[in-house]
């Protein structure tokens, strides 16, 4: 028996809060502007930013509906590694310290809500079968970037998924491509961080049927001076205020495809 | 030396059918042994013990690529590697790059030497007008040249750095590949990663990529007799993070498992083309205990 699923016109998706709770409700003051039925997370809550626990409470207030990402999986199981797929010892170096300090604030009743999120969510927007994951629909951890994330691949994870949009996030970085089938493959984007293109604003994505699929990339600027100076006075490196300061990322790079590396400062 | 064709390259073939397995996943990977063995340099620590003599693996041809690299599009492809040998060996390996990169992202793995200034404009090209990232990988085993040419033969590394930097004049972003052959670590506490992104920030790379291979226990360091993989050593281990579980190489003969151990009889998969090989892969050589033991994966990650 096939499963009755939820049916929306317009929503507003994001990923990757990473402890950002000024961006996180800058959005959801932006997105209940713009008349989304819907608000969904692709999960990261956790991150680089500050005070991990603020973000739990606008979440729920706002009724955003979350999917679990790597970085919540690894919070609520109690690892002691986030997850996030990295090879290099620099990256995992960075990630250690950010994972740290947000298993140490983020509390036990948190986690637990975390570890209750679903790892996919399925949904209809207007006649369109939408699947959200994290990563890939198939690894909660994979990147999917877009220079190196193949039409052929998704035409298959979209067929083995049995969707017409398949919405993800994990990169940082947003992309839509529209398939030769009529599918639809959209990286969200994330909230936490900049982009990597020396803009300090972060975004996140509409998805409207009319009924042909609309996707809205949104600029979100948020007060990212406070941010950054709130994760200076909680002693995380440099480096990552540097990156909200500036829109230009410092660490986590050496698994970026030369395409998207090529584009940013470092 | 001994030829190529006298090392003891198959090490525990005869126990493979017995071997514990790495059960086929999903497929990310293909590899493409496109020179086969047939290399320039006759490095002291090749995996395979490729070099300038009669190949033992021989290259295949680029019908033969182009057909795998059309069924693995079919098949939902991530990424596509060229080993060998060394790819700039083959006449075709520039179309080549090209048909790849209208597949997926792909990669070349190259020992540098043949990319002069011609080449490189053609690689930046390609790089430019595909949808999908090239990469290129050049092997370098040590910022020092001396050390460094003691592994890969005398002058390789002014040849390797220059490639290394032509490439980077065009906008592309070689990974400089190094072994562990070398591994030194410095009176100041750096460590491999550190030692090369410093050597190459300091020849004017701004964004130095480096990515560090272990030594494997085969071609010319191979050893007979060397350990294998248990059921029982396997117990409480993912076997999914083995690259093997989701990769496959085209190289002449057929499928095989991954690109280590391409072109031994017990790492054969299928002669019927890609998807026959999708099936449980044996951990049958010592080569795999490596992979067991560091995580180590090919692949640009």
């Amino acid at each position: 028996m096939h499963e009755r699923l939820a049916e929306y016109r317009r929503i507003a998706v994001f990923g990757g809060v990473y402890n950002n709770a000024l961006a996180l409700l800058s959005t959801l003051e932006d997105a209940r502007r713009r008349d989304v039925e819907a608000v969904f997370c692709l999960g990261d809550m956790g991150g680089v930013g500050p005070h991990p626990d603020r973000v739990f409470p606008l979440l729920k207030e706002h009724g955003v509906l979350a999917i679990q990402g790597n970085y919540d999986e690894s919070l609520a199981q109690g690892r002691t590694d986030c997850g996030c797929g990295y090879t290099d010892p620099r990256d995992n170096h960075f990630a250690r310290l950010s994972y740290e300090y947000t298993f140490a604030n983020t509390s036990t009743e948190n986690k637990q809500w975390l570890g209750a999120l679903p790892r996919h969510r399925r949904l209809l927007l207007g006649p369109h079968r939408l699947l959200m994951c994290h990563g890939s629909p198939r690894v909660i951890n994979e990147f999917l970037w877009e220079s190196a994330t193949p039409s052929g691949l998704l035409r298959r994870l979209a067929r083995d998924a049995d969707a017409d949009v398949l919405l993800c996030t994990h990169t940082g970085i947003k992309w839509h491509r529209a398939l030769d089938t009529g599918q639809h493959a959209v990286n969200v984007g994330v909230i936490g961080r900049p982009e990597n293109d020396g803009s300090t604003n972060v975004w996140y994505t509409i998805l409207t049927s009319r009924p042909d699929l609309s996707v809205e990339f949104v600029p979100v600027h948020y007060d990212f001076e406070t941010l950054a100076r709130e994760m200076d006075q909680e002693g995380l490196p440099p480096e990552f205020s540097e990156t909200v300061r500036t829109g230009w990322w410092t660490t986590c790079l050496e698994n970026l495809p030369s395409k998207e590396r090529s584009r940013g400062k470092f | 030396m001994p030829s190529p064709m006298s090392l003891p390259l198959r090490t525990g073939e005869k126990d493979a059918g017995h071997a514990p397995v790495a059960p086929f996943l999903r497929f990310s990977t293909l590899w493409v042994q496109i020179t086969g063995t047939w290399c320039n340099l006759e490095c002291t620590h090749c995996i395979n013990a490729s070099g300038p003599a009669e190949p033992w693996l021989k290259p295949i041809k680029a019908e033969v690529a182009r057909d795998a690299i059309r069924e693995a599009e079919e098949l939902g492809v991530k990424e596509i590697y060229f080993t060998g040998g060394e790819p700039f060996l083959h006449g075709d390996i520039l179309p080549l790059l090209g048909f790849a990169l209208r597949a997926a992202p792909t990669t070349v793995l190259t020992n540098g030497t043949l990319i002069d200034a011609s080449v490189a404009d053609e690689l930046a090209a390609l790089a430019s007008a595909a949808p999908y990232s090239l990469e290129v990988r050049v092997s370098v085993d040590d910022t020092d040249p001396e050390r460094n040419d003691r592994v890969r033969g005398a002058g390789i590394f002014d040849k390797a750095m220059s490639a290394v930097l032509l490439l980077h004049q065009r906008g592309l972003l070689p990974i400089v590949t190094a072994t562990e052959i070398a591994r030194r670590d410095d009176a100041d506490g750096r460590g491999m990663y550190e030692r090369f992104r410093d050597f190459l920030v300091s020849r004017g790379i701004e964004k130095p990529r480096v990515k560090i291979m272990p030594v494997f226990a085969l071609g010319r360091l191979a050893r007979a007799g060397g350990p294998v993989l248990s059921e029982e050593d396997l117990v409480g281990f993912d076997r999914a993070t083995l690259q093997c579980s989701e990769s496959r190489v085209v190289a002449d003969g057929g499928v095989y498992a991954c690109p280590i151990l391409a072109g031994l009889a017990g790492a054969r998969l299928s002669d019927r083309g890609l998807e026959a090989s999708f099936r449980d892969a044996p951990l049958y050589h010592s080569s795999c205990v490596t992979c067991y033991q560091t995580g180590m994966t090919c692949t640009n990650g």
